[in-house]
């Protein structure tokens, strides 16, 4: 009962923010209760015992990649509301389209073969520190070790071709 | 077969570890070498993938599978490594003046194309998607930062714009198509995947063929096939020329052994539907590759579609693959794929000889010219006499003539497509070939048949002489004596086991 009610208002709080988010007339406005959603999709995690993953989308996606969009906004001039304004008068397109995409997802969930397995609900509980430790497990002790080191390697290339490309003078 | 271990054995790294060691410490070499000494790096890499290919056959001979199942070092495997190992020690020879003159980078350069090398070595021995993506990945972002290094020019930045927006789709569809796959079997153990698909029997899923389609995409930019070839044009006229035979060598063959390791094993199952698909790609690939080089006046442009067209040739031995579960595999089909196999990896060593070799050509013309332009071949004969004849014996080892290294390979390839009975592709091939025969003939003719306008004899490079007079030997001596190398190719096929 209480995961339901819980539930139901973060859920609130995504829609009602996401609603604000693609009215805001302000682009700093939109990337602020964008923020807002994405601290309710944690939460949602949190409900769903995947506590790694909520833990990461508030670093990654709430701190990080937020506090780039910022910066961008921020240094491409914030008051261009004109071409807000063109935006929205696709509106009508925009909707019948998510109408569409709508209409196509409660069909394949009614009738089509895609549908997985319903999950219970709440989910089944999982104790509190096994969700780290097993993900910590797989990336460290099976298979995912050789994936994850070579992404150490791929991050090196990234930075010596980013600086080679990208900056002017050595 | 010696007994298969599954543990995290370092020892199975060594030739990647080599390899990853001795491109940081060029970087680091980098910050304190003086601009003109800077080539040592080429050199100091050219050592470091030596040493790489000494601990690749130092690993060879026997299948070990290690890293839960994710990493497997077998002949097949090696074999491919040896092959990218050479193409990047020529690479970097040939790349040695080319990049002097028109970078101050060197130094990056030299790193990135080495690491680029390494994530070749891991797609050649990745048994599980996310390995093989992200080595897939390494290999690519350096090829993509490569492509644009020259960013003074326009022509450069604008293959390396271009082959990043497009290989970044070509990647989403691909992990799409994994992504699909995962889903449907619950593994990204390649060999798991067919007993999962085994199991579940889902190998008439829509969803499943949606995956075999979205990883053949994915690949299919690896190799340049048609309708994903899109890019090798541009990208390979505007990337610098070392980069360029780079691409059409090591990354092209990178991804046919994705695509064996992929498709025969996890897909094994689906044999039919994709050694279909593979015949109407093959065909349409040669096709137009064949066909669009015809028009080119440029010899970089025409190189990146006579590609294209070799990637259709390679692609055959896909549509050739006969069906049958691994296990239960009869001996003939085994005998048959495993023929095919073997053809395909002896092809790819002689179009990846031949190439390096027409493209050494090309990088000196380049540098002395600087020009890639087919009317400025006119004369080179009289002007580089040994130059024009290394280019000529490569281009007819392209077109297959005997005794050159192409002609066998072509054969050995034709002849286990038309025994496994895709005999319509087979003439397809042929007649494509007679087709390729007229444009790189069309080189021929303009070094030897059309007058110089200038009779200065082109200065010599002796790093890039090296390179080019190792490929072409190779191409005449494996052309004379095929034999020991294909025997090489044929055990290292028989030994391909999931």
């Amino acid at each position: 009962m209480i995961d339901t009610l819980f539930f139901a208002l973060v859920a609130a709080v995504a829609v009602v923010a996401a609603v604000a988010m693609v009215v805001a007339r302000r682009a700093v406005h939109s990337a602020l209760f964008l923020v807002v959603i994405l601290f309710c999709v944690a939460l949602l995690y949190l409900t769903l015992s995947a506590e790694f993953l909520a833990a990461v989308q508030i670093i990654v996606y709430a701190g990080a990649v937020m506090v780039l969009f910022l910066f961008v906004i921020t240094l491409l001039n914030p008051a261009a509301e004109q071409q807000l304004a063109d935006v929205r008068s696709h509106g009508i397109v925009a909707a019948v389209l998510a109408g569409v995409l709508l209409i196509e997802v409660a069909a394949v969930l009614r009738w089509g073969t895609l549908a997985g397995q319903p999950a219970s609900f709440p989910p089944p509980a999982v104790p509190w520190s096994d969700n780290v430790q097993a993900i910590g497990e797989g990336l460290f002790t099976t298979g995912f070790l050789l994936p994850f080191e070579l992404t150490s390697v791929l991050l090196i290339v990234a930075i010596v071709g980013a600086t080679v490309l990208a900056k002017r003078r050595l | 077969m010696p007994a298969i271990t599954t543990d995290l054995n370092i020892a199975l790294l060594a030739p990647e570890l080599a390899l990853a060691v001795v491109a940081l410490v060029v970087i680091g070499l980098d910050l304190v070498l003086p601009a003109e000494r800077k080539s040592l790096l080429a050199y100091l890499g050219v050592l470091g993938l030596i040493a790489a290919g000494a601990l690749a056959v130092g690993l060879g001979g026997s299948t070990q599978v290690g890293y839960a199942g994710t990493w497997i070092v077998d002949p097949v495997a090696i074999f491919f490594k040896l092959l990218f190992l050479i193409a990047a020690a020529f690479v970097l020879l040939s790349s040695i003046d080319y990049i002097r003159r028109r970078t101050d980078y060197q130094g990056e350069y030299y790193a990135v194309l080495l690491f680029a090398t390494t994530g070749m070595l891991m797609m050649a021995s990745a048994r599980e998607l996310i390995t093989l993506y992200l080595a897939l990945e390494l290999t690519s972002i350096s090829l993509y930062v490569l492509a644009g290094f020259l960013k003074g020019e326009k022509t450069s930045a604008e293959a390396g714009i271009k082959y990043l927006v497009l290989g970044a789709v070509s990647s989403a569809a691909l992990l799409y198509g994994m992504a699909l796959t995962f889903g449907l079997t619950g593994t990204t153990v390649l060999p798991d995947i067919a007993r999962q698909i085994a199991a579940n029997r889902v190998e008439t899923s829509p969803l499943l063929m949606v995956a075999l389609v979205l990883v053949a995409a994915g690949f299919g930019f690896k190799v340049a096939a048609v309708p994903f070839h899109l890019w090798v044009p541009d990208v390979y006229q505007g990337a610098p020329t070392p980069v360029t035979a780079f691409l059409s060598v090591a990354s092209k063959a990178s991804g046919f052994v994705i695509l064996l390791r992929v498709f025969t094993v996890a897909f094994a199952g689906l044999t039919p539907v994709w050694a279909g698909l593979f015949a109407v790609l093959a065909a349409v690939t040669m096709t137009v590759g064949n066909v669009g080089a015809l028009r080119q006046t440029n010899v970089k442009r025409l190189m990146g579609y006579s590609s294209i067209g070799q990637a259709g040739y390679a692609l055959m031995a896909f549509a050739a693959f006969l069906p049958g579960q691994s296990p239960a595999v009869n001996s003939a089909t085994a005998a048959t794929n495993s023929a095919t196999v073997s053809a395909l990896l002896f092809f790819l060593l002689a179009y990846a000889l031949t190439n390096l070799a027409v493209f050494a050509a090309i990088i000196h013309v380049s540098n002395r010219l600087g020009s890639d332009e087919l009317a400025d071949y006119a004369g080179l004969s009289g002007r580089a006499p040994v130059l024009s004849l290394a280019l000529l014996l490569g281009l007819l080892s392209l077109v297959g003539l005997p005794p050159m290294v192409g002609f066998w390979s072509k054969i050995y390839l034709f002849y286990s497509v038309f025994n496994a009975g895709v005999i319509w592709l087979v003439v397809v091939a042929l007649l494509n070939s007679a087709l390729a025969a007229s444009y790189y003939l069309r080189i021929i003719h303009a070094m030897y048949l059309r007058p110089a306008p200038v009779d200065k004899p082109l200065a010599a490079d002796a790093p890039l002489g090296l390179a080019l007079a190792a490929s072409v030997i190779a191409v005449v001596v494996l052309g004379l004596l095929p034999s020991p190398v294909f025997q090489a190719a044929a055990s290292a096929a028989a030994n391909l086991r999931p």
